[in-house]
């Protein structure tokens, strides 16, 4: 296989890769000259971006009301009661 | 502040945010014992740096930091140098030149994914999906978008290579993406 040419195994791992690290020069041809030929790749792309930016926005989120809301009366007598 | 003061404020504080705090933790790390233990710890913390507290801030959004902070070290304390193994449900992404086989090809998921977060059910379906990691997996992925450290600071409190960090990470990203994709995107 010529050295350019990637496997989409090998591409999607430079996608996940490139959203953490700065990938090399080569790396960067050779990521970009797969995704321009593979439709595969290109929707992985996509995809990994939109899932960064879910996880992200999800784990992130701050809006404690947001999540279900649990009533833990024991807990707060015995943090009560060793104050 | 006096001792019983301080004391009356934080009982009151406890009165008011227990709930909605321990409801936080449990969200985050879907553990009874841990996230109890989580908000006592915060509740400790508050009474020993009440100094630092501003009466101008909002006890609420002090707390939860306090809590934020304390949720965080759980994940760190509990992560144990993961051994990358083959994940089952990874093995047949690819066929053995290393192309996504016909059935698990990536398709486009649309582009409204802006306001997925907004539809409760599909919250649901990505916590379900995050759920079903490896355990190890879960945890780099809220370490990695839990808070705005960034990779190199992530692997040195891990105690984890930058190359191990991003391939843990790609793999949980494609075992989402399926799980994702037949959860939701197919339905």
């Amino acid at each position: 296989m010529h050295t350019l040419m990637l496997s989409c195994r090998k591409a999607s791992e430079l996608i996940d890769k490139k959203s953490m690290v700065k990938l090399s020069f080569k790396e960067n041809i050779q990521l970009h000259l797969h995704t321009s030929m593979c439709a595969g790749c290109k929707a992985y792309q996509k995809q990994s971006k939109v899932l960064d930016h879910l996880l992200q926005k999800h784990l992130r989120s701050n809006d404690p009301l947001g999540v279900p809301q649990v009533i833990n009366n024991d807990l707060k007598n015995e943090i009560i009661s060793k104050l | 502040m006096d001792s019983s003061n301080l004391t009356s404020v934080i009982k009151h504080w406890v009165e008011l945010y227990s709930d909605s705090m321990y409801s936080w933790a449990f969200y985050k790390t879907s553990n009874k014992e841990v996230s109890e233990d989580l908000v006592q710890d915060t509740f400790m913390v508050a009474v020993q740096t009440f100094d630092t507290f501003k009466r101008k801030s909002d006890p609420k959004t002090w707390l939860f930091a306090i809590l934020n902070h304390k949720i965080y070290d759980h994940y760190r304390k509990n992560f144990r140098s993961p051994i990358l193994i083959e994940n089952a449900s990874l093995q047949n992404l690819f066929d053995s030149n290393g192309s996504w086989t016909p059935e698990e090809k990536p398709q486009l998921w649309g582009d409204d994914t802006e306001h997925l977060l907004d539809d409760t059910e599909f919250q649901k379906t990505l916590k379900l999906c995050i759920g079903r990691l490896p355990e190890n997996w879960s945890m780099a992925i809220h370490f990695k978008y839990l808070d705005e450290r960034n990779s190199e600071q992530i692997c040195q409190e891990l105690g984890i290579a930058t190359t191990n960090l991003w391939q843990i990470l790609h793999r949980a990203k494609l075992q989402l993406r399926k799980c994702l994709e037949l959860n939701w995107f197919k339905k």
